[in-house]
């Protein structure tokens, strides 16, 4: 896994990230749900990793259903 | 003169108190004791003490012929396990915390992931309990403990528990586990870590 080219989607709450989640899932598009990198932010939250190439699935897929914060490239 | 200590029969801790209480009256003593597993523990004590430890079985009973270094004192503080071992993750749920079942279903996952990534691994990682489905066929976190599994991490995972919910053909990562082999860990940790 290590070497690929990752970005994470931060969301505003826990269910708004469970409820990304879900869709993703349904839609089977390969994710990662991951505690949010220190470097980005000192919360205890958690964010949804996918690879940097299917970000232009992920953010359609989500469009009008979840709202996020901002997707960070690692 | 040698001082013999029938712990025969003895539940556990008993034979390794009487062991440590011999010690401290003589330098020399023969334990006797009929399970592998009082057998495993008075001995580890006795090397946990620094003292030279013979052992012969006959038939069910083992006896540890128990020879005190010269200069060594038994105190009566010291612990009857090395204070120094390797850390241990016990998980002993699916979930991370009490309280909110989705929620503590991403914490646990979010932990094990972090786990993958943090500079220090524990040596052993214990899982029982609702914990063993973590290790299961179709687990979300079954990547993240192959990944450990690979680095070298032991994965013990408890054989009584994968009967009780029946998913003992399903596991995917980690070795089948008693609870000798659970107990005997715990109790040679230097720290056990727990969630």
């Amino acid at each position: 896994m290590k070497g690929a080219d990752y970005c994470v989607m931060l969301f505003d709450s826990v269910s708004s990230t469970l409820l990304a989640e879900k869709i993703l899932k349904r839609q089977e598009i390969p994710h990662k749900v991951i505690p949010v990198p220190r470097h980005i932010s000192s919360d205890c939250g958690v964010c949804i990793r996918f690879s940097l190439d299917l970000r232009n699935r992920v953010e359609p897929a989500l469009a009008g259903k979840v709202e996020f914060r901002e997707i960070c490239a690692l | 003169m040698t001082r013999e200590v029938d712990a025969r029969g003895r539940a556990c801790p008993e034979p390794v108190l009487l062991t440590k209480k011999a010690l401290e009256e003589s330098g020399e003593i023969t334990v006797i004791v009929d399970s592998r597993t009082a057998e495993e523990n008075v001995k580890r004590f006795a090397l946990s003490m620094k003292c030279r430890v013979r052992l012969e079985r006959r038939g069910e009973d083992s006896l540890l012929f128990i020879e005190k270094p010269v200069s060594a004192e038994v105190s009566p503080e010291a612990p009857p396990y090395p204070a120094s071992g390797p850390i241990v993750l016990v998980i002993s749920s699916d979930r991370m915390g009490r309280g909110d079942d989705e929620l503590g279903e991403v914490l646990m996952r979010s932990f094990i992931h972090t786990l993958g990534e943090a500079s220090r691994r524990p040596e052993t990682v214990i899982i029982f309990n609702t914990g063993v489905r973590l290790a299961v066929q179709g687990s979300a976190v079954l990547e993240d403990l192959r990944a450990l599994c690979n680095e070298g991490v032991r994965i013990l995972v408890c054989g009584t528990c994968l009967g009780f919910f029946e998913i003992r053909d399903k596991l995917a990562v980690g070795q089948i586990s008693n609870m000798y082999d659970i107990t005997e860990t715990m109790l040679g940790a230097g720290k056990i870590v727990q969630i």
